[in-house]
């Protein structure tokens, strides 16, 4: 069912089967026929922890979504709200409960808090006076779902937002309970590293947490050796530049939402003779994404200037495989050819979509206007005039282009610069808040306020020695725009995902497994935030003996996001055969620099 | 060897009854035995002396220990639990008009019966009825029971009459096992069942004021001399006897001993015990019977005898000469499971320290099994024995949560009461002791001590805590609130903060309230994103509190958008705004604030004057409703208002008229200076609306630079090839190259190769 899960280095279908034994622990608590009432927001990361069927074998019979006035009619003995602890959440609730028809026949209530249970949305409830209308409040701790033999996210859409602008640090908190539970499951992680304020928080509520578990002692053999942990605004830069993986330019262009994602469906009607092209599917097609699919986990990682020779290399493989039917001619041969049918047939509609998903995309990246803006944002990542008012994001302004993709480029040209000149700063603010309207200056303020948009203080731009240092950009990489084929296909460096500029994250990580952060110190003191290790001390029994060649298991959590192109970056590292390390990656959430900024937006109407 | 069964007393046939001093009682009694009323718990329990109480009989049942009260008017009043004292009164006994003689509890199916006797009758008393009861079998002549004993599972019952006759029966009066005729007369002080799980010869003692009597099914009894006031005490497996001086145990005695101990025995266990004897001596019978016993192959049997026995004796030397016989004989086999050695070896150690007179917990080994270490260890602890507790968890290894972290805990528990050490010597003491054991709730400890009304204790000892969630409610109740609020944000917990945040709203007044979220950046922050959903006006107050004027313009410009309809009111709104934008000194958002208004006024008399939608347009797309309109003047103006920058303004108005397609205004506009964006947006522009005419116009004027491509857009290969070869340029060249199709441009590539081999040439 998720096998997918637990190919990587560390099982993570272990973590899977474990969320999905207490939600069936908490479904049975409820006995009889019941109906789920859904906070919308939830349906999308359950559905990669359970199925319907799996509810349905637990007698869920209907589901609804959390809206305001009477339930829908069930029949059904239990009613069990799953939501987020959300007080607008529990007002709902509670205008549900009130409306119940005394009359009918009497059903029980219960809450389902995800992740965790809130005292304060309990008081709410007592203060509507439902509280004592539920039999069952329970927690469902589902802080780390598991996407991917390598990737946990916690899908907190807020997350970023909460901890760099408002102050509130509710995420980090389930972070961190998140990781004991991982640790309850994989072992204790015996060091941690850090860069970032936010880092640092998590790191002391798991060391405090952990003092609070003492005498549950876990005997668990330790499965990852270290835990790196990573404020996103430690690195701003790179989500800001259009990433250049398959996997990160259909996230760029189309959204990956729960590993699904929704395409315009005219590519993908189905080729049929005599059809005439006369009833065109209207409905986006939505394809699940990830490494389940034998030929997507091929080509999600490459830089996207490489996936059209795989493609074409497949299809010659495909249709050869399916010629290989004219030479079979034993009843056994026969026999063979028809068993490994349904294989062939699957890989060779993967290769279809595939086929279609690169079209579209080419479609864009061969666009004139993607060629401008990714030449832009190569100069200012090469640090090439990044510090006066540019050319083409005037003109995307005066031509109102979509505003995330202005903020994108003005935000990426003052990173690049330490900030921008005032003057600089000024002309591009206005310019943005007589185009869009002034209602904007709220999102400017946003921006400004989580350092992406920023004045430079004290005149110094620090980025050059950043990226000398840390060797950000590589030159050799680049040629028009795309990598060069020959390094597109054979990449020796993290910088291929962004066709020159290695994340800056991601090179963090490849340092500090080698040759240690002590090379960087500099560049760490530059970067915001405190950097530090922990060790968490193991029973002598736990302590691990490596075998030689045997690669350490490095758990990095990207506090406030993760791009595709940096996941990429992590499993070349990770592939490479004397790399040494091997990568699993968590984060609040997944996401890419529009859905960043359109988060950091603020509409006032 | 051969005295060793000197005390031990045939019963019948098959079983023998010892008995043996468990120690001598060291307690300063002052009142005789026989004045008081004496209640014992089992298993080695304690005994209570009271000498002022009502008869009454304890029992015990699966659900707690009962108790049964004859009262001064002859009725039973019952309570099945004493936790929980309902008190049941039973149903009248008809004609009882004097105590019974004799009478007792009787469990059956759970519940509890009174069986009574009043002269020659016997009565079985319910929660219902009472009904006369007849035992079967009973010899006649009886005019009176003149005592009754139920045996300790509650299945036996034994009757002695006035004429020296004993019944035994099932406790249902069903069934009769034996009776015995021990032709004393005179009433029994006391008379108890002594069994033992898998019995062979059950037994009845019978104590009278200087004799005591064993009897079963056997034509003979045991008896012994009783040296003074004793009182039995019926346990699992034997009967306690106690007395002013001493402390005995009577028991059959068990099988694996009467195996290994019975004279001139020839079992496996006994040979064992000999073999090891002789092996010490250095003596080769050792060998012999050694051999022996494997002739027969039964040495794992030996062993286990041996290690069973081991357990059945009081005295610590027999126990060890037995465990070393079994360790002797476990070096003659090849696997034998070394647990129940170990577990026996680990069992007497502890049960021989219970058993030190200073604990008095006589414990034999099947109680302490039935009774499980873990009730043995509440009772050392009830006794506050925690040192000894401590001491067997360490030794028994148990997981700290089970056992040292629960005794410690107790034991800090205790310690808060002692009123004379000071709050600091305690909270020292019990830290000292504690440490971060785990599984020790300092919390708990730290409510029992604000049980006791010292607080100041009880907040040193959750100093200690490390869960904070246990921390914060804690304090709370003990309305420490301010110094919960710091615990919870040491916690990181955001919920807990937000409880103990609307509990300080609720208990301090505003200005208060306010004063101790400034000291905490976090409470405060968390604070107001509460108030941003539930409590705008709060949420301004403290912005105000703070003096944070960039986020009071922030407030007011939200304001200006949700609160206000009316265009003055969000003008107003707005203003507030820039005034704070300017206090904070902010003079970009405060003026582009200002902008705003102006232009909202604006869009205002737009809308009066030439109708149609302004209202909240940006000014962009105010312009270019303008020029759309045909009101060029009024956008021209607007511009230089709001001094668009010409660039802009070129390509706002190239746009609009393009929608427009008004083509000639187009070309007057491109006309009227030079253009500041070039002109190959005007040659873009024509061809998205697909006016290649128009176009072409534009192509002609396009600079150098971008000649090619515009000439390209406009279709133009040749030319744009003549450009590219005369610029020399590479790129272009392959641009116009890849622009060739075919048929048609076929000469046009053939010039660009023919150009690029000559390049290469030079």
């Amino acid at each position: 069912m998720a096998a997918h899960l637990s190919y990587g280095r560390v099982n993570l279908n272990v973590l899977r089967e474990a969320v999905r034994r207490e939600l069936r622990e908490f479904l049975d608590k409820c006995a009889g026929s019941k109906a789920i009432v859904w906070d919308e927001y939830l349906t999308g990361p359950f559905g990669l922890i359970a199925q319907y069927s799996l509810l349905k074998e637990h007698e869920v019979e209907k589901m609804f979504t959390l809206k305001g006035n009477r339930l829908p009619a069930a029949d059904v003995k239990n009613i069990i709200f799953f939501v987020r602890p959300r007080l607008e959440l529990m007002d709902i609730i509670a205008e549900n409960v009130l409306s119940e028809d005394r009359r009918g026949p009497t059903r029980d209530f219960h809450i389902l808090f995800v992740p965790r249970r809130s005292l304060l949305c309990e008081q709410r409830l007592k203060d509507l006076g439902v509280l004592g209308s539920f039999i069952h409040r329970e927690e469902y701790s589902l802080d780390l779902i598991p996407f991917d033999g390598d990737l946990l996210s916690m899908e907190s859409e807020g997350a970023f937002k909460e901890c760099y602008l408002e102050g509130d640090q509710t995420s980090l908190y389930h972070a961190a309970k998140g990781l004991m539970t991982l640790q309850a499951l994989y072992g204790t992680i015996p060091q941690i590293f850090g860069k970032g304020e936010c880092a640092r928080q998590v790191a002391n509520m798991m060391i405090r947490m952990k003092r609070e578990f003492t005498g549950s002692q876990n005997s668990i053999f330790p499965v990852f050796d270290n835990l790196l942990l990573l404020d996103r605004n430690v690195d701003l830069l790179t989500p800001l530049a259009t990433q250049l993986t398959y996997e990160g330019l259909i996230d760029e262009i189309y959204g990956i939402q729960n590993s699904y994602v929704k395409l315009p469906p005219e590519k993908f009607a189905p080729k049929k003779q005599g059809d005439g092209g006369k009833d065109l599917p209207t409905e986006a097609k939505k394809l699940q994404l990830n490494s389940a699919e034998e030929l997507y986990a091929e080509i999600r990682d490459k830089n996207f200037n490489a996936v059209g020779s795989v493609l074409s290399k497949k299809a010659k493989i495909i249709s050869a495989a399916f010629e290989e039917r004219h030479n079979a001619k034993t009843v056994g041969e026969i026999k063979q050819f028809v068993s490994q049918l349904p294989h062939m047939q699957a890989a060779r509609g993967s290769l279809a979509n595939h086929t279609s998903i690169a079209e579209l995309i080419k479609d864009v990246t061969t666009s004139e206007d993607f060629f401008d803006k990714l030449t832009v944002e190569q100069e200012f990542m090469s640090g090439i005039d990044t510090d006066k008012v540019n050319n083409y994001i005037e003109d995307c302004i005066a031509q109102k282009h979509s505003l995330i993709k202005v903020l994108r480029l003005v935000c990426l040209q003052s990173v690049c610069n330490s900030g921008l000149k005032q003057k600089v700063l000024d002309y591009y603010k206005r310019e943005i808040l007589q185009t869009y309207g002034y209602e904007h200056i709220l999102t400017l303020h946003n921006l400004e306020k989580a350092g992406l948009l920023k004045p430079q203080t004290g005149g110094r731009n620090n980025y050059p020695t950043i990226r000398k240092t840390l060797r950000l950009w590589m030159d050799d990489v680049n040629e028009q725009g795309f990598c060069s084929l020959i390094i597109s296909q054979n990449p020796t460096d993290i910088s291929y995902v962004y066709s020159g500029y290695a994340p800056l994250s991601v090179r963090l990580a490849q340092l500090l497994s080698r040759p240690g952060w002590r090379s960087i110190e500099e560049v760490l003191r530059i970067l915001p935030g405190p950097h530090f290790e922990e060790r968490q001390p193991l029973p002598t029994g736990l302590q691990k003996k490596r075998q030689p060649g045997e690669n350490r298991v490095t758990l990095i959590f990207f506090l406030g996001g993760v791009t595709f192109a940096e996941i990429a970056a992590l499993r070349f590292l990770s592939q490479l055969e004397d790399g040494g390390t091997e990568y699993v990656i968590a984060t609040t959430k997944l996401m890419n620099g529009t859905s960043w900024i359109e988060a950091l937006m603020e509409k006032p109407f | 060897m051969d005295c060793y069964t000197a005390n031990w007393n045939p019963l019948g046939d098959s079983a023998f009854y010892r008995k043996y001093e468990l120690y001598s009682m060291d307690w300063d009694l002052k009142e005789e035995l026989r004045d008081c009323l004496v209640a014992a718990a089992p298993y080695g329990g304690p005994i209570v002396l009271q000498n002022r109480v009502l008869d009454a009989r304890i029992f015990h049942t699966e659900f707690g220990s009962g108790v049964a009260i004859l009262t001064g008017a002859h009725r039973f009043t019952l309570s099945a639990n004493v936790g929980d004292l309902k008190l049941r009164r039973m149903p009248e006994v008809p004609g009882l008009q004097s105590a019974p003689s004799c009478w007792t509890v009787l469990c059956q199916d759970r519940v509890a019966h009174i069986l009574l006797a009043v002269g020659p009758d016997l009565y079985l008393l319910d929660h219902a009825a009472c009904s006369a009861v007849t035992p079967p079998g009973l010899a006649p002549g009886v005019s009176s029971f003149l005592q009754m004993a139920v045996s300790f599972t509650y299945r036996h019952l034994a009757l002695f009459t006035d004429t020296g006759y004993i019944w035994m029966g099932t406790a249902s009066l069903k069934e009769k096992l034996c009776e015995f005729n021990c032709n004393i007369r005179a009433p029994p002080k006391q008379m108890v069942w002594c069994s033992r799980p898998r019995s062979k010869e059950r037994a009845v003692v019978v104590a009278w004021e200087r004799r005591l009597m064993v009897v079963g099914d056997a034509p003979e009894s045991i008896q012994f001399v009783l040296d003074e006031d004793s009182y039995l005490v019926p346990e699992l497996d034997g009967v306690r006897i106690f007395s002013r001086s001493t402390h005995e145990f009577l028991h059959e005695v068990p099988a694996a001993s009467e195996e290994i101990f019975k004279i001139a025995s020839m079992a496996p266990g006994a040979l064992l015990l000999e073999a090891q004897k002789e092996y010490e001596k250095e003596s080769q019978k050792a060998d012999e019977y050694l051999r022996e016993i494997q002739e027969l192959g039964q040495l794992t049997q030996a062993v286990q005898q041996c290690i069973e026995a081991a357990g059945h004796e009081h005295q610590p030397d027999m126990q060890k000469s037995l465990l070393r016989a079994a360790s002797f004989g476990k070096c003659f086999l090849d696997r034998f499971p070394p647990d129940s050695f170990v577990h026996m070896c680990q069992d007497l150690r502890v049960l021989n320290a219970v058993r030190d007179y200073h604990i008095g917990i006589p414990l034999t080994y099947s109680q302490y099994k039935q009774l499980t270490i873990q009730v043995l260890l509440d009772r050392l602890v009830l006794r506050r024995l925690y040192p000894l507790a401590i001491q067997i968890c360490e030794y028994l290894r148990l997981p700290e949560v089970q056992g040292v972290s629960r005794i410690l805990a107790h034991w800090a528990c205790y310690k808060v009461q002692q009123k004379d050490v000071s709050d600091e010597d305690v909270a020292r003491a019990i830290n000292q002791k504690l440490g971060d054991t785990p599984g020790v709730s300092y919390s708990d400890i730290a409510a029992r001590a604000y049980g006791c009304g010292r607080t100041e204790l009880a907040i040193k000892l959750l100093e200690y805590e490390p869960r904070s969630g246990e921390q914060v409610p804690l304090l709370l109740k003990m309305k420490r609130s301010k110094l919960a609020l710091s615990k919870a944000i040491e916690s990181g917990d955001t919920d807990l903060v937000f409880t103990v945040l609307l509990h300080l709203k609720n208990e301090l007044n505003r200005g208060d309230f306010f004063m101790t979220l400034r000291n905490q950046p976090m409470a405060l922050s968390l604070y107001r994103q509460f108030c941003k959903h539930q409590e705008l006006e709060t949420l301004k107050d403290l912005y105000n509190q703070d003096d944070n004027h960039q986020e009071l313009g922030s407030f007011h410009i939200r304001a200006s958008y949700a609160a206000e309809e009316r265009i003055e009111g969000r003008v107003a709104a707005l203003q507030t705004a820039a005034d704070a934008f300017y206090k904070a000194k902010n003079e970009f958002a405060a003026k582009a604030t200002e902008d705003q208004m102006r232009l909202l006024r604006l869009q205002r008399r737009l809308e009066d004057e030439l109708g149609g939608q302004f209202l909240d347009l940006s000014l962009h797309d105010t312009v270019t409703t303008l020029i759309l309109g045909g009101h060029n003047k009024r956008a021209e103006q607007l511009a230089r208002d709001f001094r668009i920058p010409d660039k802009r303004l070129w390509w706002l108005k190239l746009t609009a008229l393009a929608d427009l397609e008004d083509w000639e205004e187009l070309e007057k506009f491109s006309k009227s200076k030079k253009s500041p964006i070039g002109y190959l947006p005007f040659v873009e522009i024509c061809m998205k609306q697909h006016n290649k005419y128009e176009a072409k116009k534009y192509a002609s004027r396009v600079g150098p630079e971008q000649k090619v491509k515009a000439l390209l857009l406009v279709g133009d290969v040749a030319q744009a090839a003549d450009v590219a070869i005369e610029h020399r340029n590479e790129a272009e060249l392959s641009l116009v190259l890849s622009h060739c199709t075919g048929a048609t441009d076929g000469a046009t590539a053939d010039k660009i190769q023919r150009a690029r081999a000559q390049a290469q040439k030079k």
